[in-house]
């Protein structure tokens, strides 16, 4: 592979596989913060350079046209916006939308909410709408070009359900492109806004879609699974707190009282049981992080109805006043029997069989504790019935002669145990 | 539809004068539309420029009206790159505004993460914004006369940076297929699992709040964002001898190289990673923080306060799509100094649309000043800050007066030294490398910062708290947050009444980099760099290379301009 040097113009790229068939994909950015374009950057499955670069097989290589990442500025930048407005690009197309679009359309006077490229980079076929050196709203970018792209992809949430943008008491009737566009808009190839939301979304749901739908666009594979509102289904199907980390102490009732509490965040303001989002199964990057993973209270910030929906933040969810005080009820039960289980588990047989725990880390449970006998009898009667009883082979099995060496060698090392003691950490019941 | 032109005022005439319109300059952050008036003929000057920041979102607006609980996460949003700095800067506003500030381990998690973006966004403005610019395609086509002389070059830093000669970086630079290129995108995602371990997700992050953070951090996390950060301590040192053997070769290339984007030497920084012992007390507020607040005004140190910072900061908009305002209570700051009624706590956000007219208004910015002076913003400022503040600033990097020395431990390279110089001469080429010895200067707090951490949740019990609790009063109360990004210079405003957000404003680093004129007509910085721009580059093509690498320099973010 070698680099075109004449290609600086910006129309095809400064690289270009030699063999490969080319996919232009074209960015717009309205009412937007750059935060989409950042994560798509971080993605790794897959990341943009092997699609800029062509280096998955069986998928067309993309000429990416992106304001904040594409070689050329200005009229050089814009004359591939303009060809494909034009109908005159002679190659296929995917919209992405980053940002919520403004209601500058109906501005009653000039103005615009968002701008990129000057009338002179307008095609004339398209009317005209900015003198030549006036700018172009990006909202007459948008419905110019959505019409001829194989398909538009709305990134984040502010492109797919409007977002911060669109939210109370804003002064630009910022919308989602869904909203702009209307409930009739089909591509080129018959598919409605594809939409990948969050705030930002995680960068893989993000390439991992465009990579499936230039996949089908290649033929020979189905449509991608997406759901009602246009999102990937396998991204979208679940809320986020089924794959939580956290939704285990929800299960046992137990909370976080303030920040930085390492319970379910539920009483803190976390929404996560009723919000479509894989980001606790994914991770933000490279399967770290996640916001609840980090301890961070999901706000919805994947859904239709943030952030006004999700309002004030840091404030339990309504609906969790029934459901918290239902799991500590229930929860609360099924936790102490579990830590009775935990507790037997926490023994070595050998331990069991000679009474005591050697360690000098002291806080072991006691294995002499009558209660805690009699639930292990109970406990071992009901797992091996039916099957083989190792707590009685264990029984049988003679003690080590050589367990407790440094005593049999008269090796004296009791001057240690008490500083080790002193540094114990203490940590909160379980 | 307006007549009117953009045409700027002293256009050149003659065969080689050209309207550069750029609409949009690619490669920096948000909408940026910069028109100026060139002559490729016998100047070879610029004589005439306007920065249009081409978007308006209105987040002061609907800020205003909100429970102020909702300050972090909705003003996060206002910028994706420098989210983490505008989080902070909101929790920072509420927490003065109810009189909390959060444990150590809380400041230590905030500098932490302060420190990560730097690390993220510093490699992603010098290799994929601003890198291609000096690229071998880039080289041939705009500057065919020095793809020779590079090919003859040997690359000073070769045994750092592995690149022979000057050509082989720029190879290294090209967009998308280039080395430096790609590990810039790989090095960033280093830095991204070292962020969202803390933060939860990038770039608006999930776990600030005021009072600290919600981060659950653990031995296991800060383990985990170490053992990244240490990979960026022979990155940083990789990025300065890059981007020093750039700055030679052009310099050594042609001496008028030296004027690309020049101007004065205007710094201001709120500065950054507050030191977690003194953050709270009396002499806390920013005047122990690692990066050194500061005002410099011609290359010389005007204060270190940050109280003093915030009180000359004004805002204009008679160029920018606003009306003015009147009005405003706050003739004075809580520390007595006084206060202009352009200053952010006394500002209203008015938005008046319109077609940019550069006699009138052309920019969705407002312009920020300080003391009257266009200002500079971002890693620069920093690295002139610490330099000039000559104050202790963590434990691996020393100020001189007029350097910063960076005690670099060991990764598979040997520890060195990385000293920055504060240079003779300001332009395009020191703007780029006082970034990438910043890089430096953040891996080193992210660093030290993760040592204290560790500690901290070694320790554990009350050192391990992240949060203090806070309360919101009922009675009208107000708060400032003053912070920084990679780009530098964040400042949130607030007034809070009956629990509710009365006026919310918003300053960020390119309301002064790239801002429009000012009520007395003086350029932005951007704009006054572009005018001192010779035009160097034989640009058979007419590009405008020099303008945009005059441009891009900065590392603009237009959403951080204007909200």
């Amino acid at each position: 592979m070698s680099y075109e040097v004449g290609a600086f113009g910006g129309f095809v790229g400064a690289t270009r596989r030699d063999d490969g068939k080319l996919v232009h994909v074209f960015w717009l950015s309205a009412m937007a913060c750059d935060g989409c374009s950042v994560v798509a950057l971080g993605a790794n499955q897959p990341r943009i350079e092997e699609l800029t670069l062509g280096e998955i097989p069986g998928l067309p290589q993309i000429v990416l046209h992106h304001p904040m990442l594409s070689e050329d500025a200005g009229a050089g930048f814009m004359q591939a916006y303009r060809a494909a407005a034009d109908g005159t690009l002679n190659a296929p197309y995917i919209l992405i939308m980053e940002g919520s679009i403004p209601d500058d359309q109906s501005l009653g006077g000039p103005g615009y909410y968002a701008a990129m490229g000057t009338g002179s980079d307008w095609p004339q076929s398209k009317g005209n709408v900015a003198a030549p050196d006036q700018p172009v709203k990006v909202s007459d970018w948008v419905w110019a070009l959505a019409p001829g792209a194989e398909v538009c992809i709305a990134m984040g949430t502010c492109a797919t359900w409007g977002g911060i943008p669109a939210a109370a008491g804003n002064i630009t009737g910022s919308m989602g492109l869904t909203d702009y566009l209307g409930a009739d808009y089909r591509s080129k190839r018959g598919l409605p806004v594809v939409n990948v939301p969050g705030c930002p979304p995680v960068g893989d749901n993000f390439t991992e879609v465009l990579k499936e739908l230039l996949f089908y666009f290649e033929g020979g594979r189905g449509l991608p699974a997406f759901d009602e509102l246009g999102r990937a289904v396998w991204q979208f199907g679940e809320t986020v707190h089924r794959h939580c980390m956290k939704a285990g102490y929800y299960e046992e009732g137990v909370f976080a009282h303030e920040p930085g509490d390492n319970q379910c965040l539920v009483e803190i303001g976390c929404w996560g049981p009723v919000v479509q989002c894989n980001i606790t199964e994914r991770g933000a990057q490279d399967h770290t992080g996640g916001c609840m993973i980090a301890g961070g209270a999901c706000i919805g910030c994947t859904m239709p109805g943030f952030p006004d929906k999700f309002s004030p933040f840091y404030k339990a969810p309504p609906g969790s006043a029934i459901s918290g005080t239902t799991s500590r009820i229930t929860g609360g039960a099924i936790r102490r029997l579990r830590r009775a289980s935990m507790a037997n588990a926490n023994t070595e047989p050998l331990w069991d069989k000679a009474h005591e725990i050697p360690t000098a880390w002291g806080r072991a449970a006691d294995v002499t504790n009558p209660v805690r006998k009699v639930n292990a009898f109970f406990y071992k009667k009901l797992q091996y019935s039916g099957s083989v009883n190792h707590a009685k082979r264990a029984k049988q099995q003679p003690l080590p002669l050589s367990r407790d060496i440094l005593r049999q060698k008269g090796i004296d090392l009791e001057a240690s145990v008490p500083v080790l003691q002193e540094h114990l950490i203490t940590r909160e019941e379980l | 539809m307006s007549t009117q032109t953009l045409a700027a005022p002293g256009t050149h005439s003659g065969a080689g004068a050209r309207n550069l319109r750029f609409n949009p300059v690619t490669r920096v952050s948000g909408g940026l539309h910069l028109h100026a008036a060139a002559d490729f003929g016998g100047t070879r000057t610029v004589s005439d420029a306007v920065a249009m920041a081409t978007a308006f979102r209105g987040y002061e607006v609907i800020l205003n009206g909100r429970d102020a609980r909702d300050a972090v996460f909705i003003s996060s949003r206002a910028c994706g790159v420098c989210g983490n700095a505008h989080s902070t800067a909101g929790a920072l506003a509420v927490e003065m505004a109810c009189g909390v500030s959060p444990p150590p381990q809380g400041v230590v998690a905030r500098n932490f993460l302060s420190a990560a973006e730097c690390m993220i966004d510093h490699p992603s403005h010098l290799f994929l914004r601003a890198g291609p610019d000096y690229s071998e395609p880039v080289v041939r086509e705009t500057s065919p006369e020095l793809w020779s002389r590079a090919e003859s070059t040997p690359a000073a830093g070769a045994a750092v940076h592995g690149f022979a000669r000057v050509s082989d970086i720029m190879t290294a630079l090209t967009r998308n297929s280039g080395f430096l290129y790609r590990e810039a995108l790989h090095m960033t995602r280093i830095a991204r699992v070292a962020y969202v371990v803390i933060g939860g997700k990038y770039p608006h992050p999930q776990t600030i709040t005021p009072g600290g953070l919600s981060s659950t951090v653990d031995t296991t996390d800060y383990n985990i964002t170490l053992l990244r950060i240490v990979k960026y301590l022979d990155y940083s040192r990789k990025t300065v001898a890059v981007w020093d053997d750039i700055a030679d070769f052009f310099y050594q290339a042609d001496q008028r190289y030296g004027q690309v984007g020049a101007g004065p030497m205007n710094f201001i920084d709120l500065g950054l990673w507050d030191d977690p012992h003194t953050v709270g007390g009396p002499s806390g507020f920013g005047e122990t923080r690692w990066s050194s607040p500061g005002a410099i005004v011609n290359g010389a140190l005007q204060t270190t306060s940050v109280r003093e910072i915030d009180a000359g900061v004004e805002e204009f908009v008679e160029h920018s799509f606003f009306e003015n305002w009147s009005g405003g209570g706050y003739s004075h700051d809580a520390g007595g100094n006084p206060l202009s009624s352009r200053h952010p706590s006394n500002k209203q956000t008015i938005a008046q649309p319109g077609n940019p007219n550069p006699d009138g208004k052309y920019s969705w910015s407002t312009a920020a000043r300080w003391q009257g002076h266009p200002m500079e913003t971002g890693a620069q400022a920093r690295m002139w800050a610490t330099a000039l503040a000559r104050r202790p600033h963590g434990s691996f990097v020393e100020s001189t007066g007029r350097s910063v020395r960076m005690n670099m431990p060991s990764g598979e390279m040997p520890a060195n030294v990385l000293e920055w110089q504060a240079p003779q001469r300001w332009n395009a080429f020191e703007r780029n490398r006082a970034r990438a010895y910043a890089l430096a200067q953040a891996t080193l707090a992210a660093y030290e910062t993760v040592v204290i951490g560790l500690d901290l949740a070694r320790r554990g019990g009350s050192n391990a708290r992240i949060f203090n609790p806070y309360k919101i009063p009922k009675d009208g109360v107000s708060g400032a947050g003053y912070w920084g990004g990679a780009r530098g210079f964040v400042s949130h405003h607030m007034q809070i009444d009956g629990r509710v957000i009365e006026n919310y404003q918003i300053v960020g680093p390119s309301t002064f980099s790239g801002s429009p004129r000012d009520a007395a007509g003086t350029p932005g910085p951007c704009e006054a760099a572009v005018m001192a721009t010779p035009l160097v580059s034989s640009d058979p093509t007419e590009h405008g290379i020099d303008v945009l690498r005059a441009v891009r320099s900065f590392d603009l973010c237009m959403y951080c301009a204007a909200q």
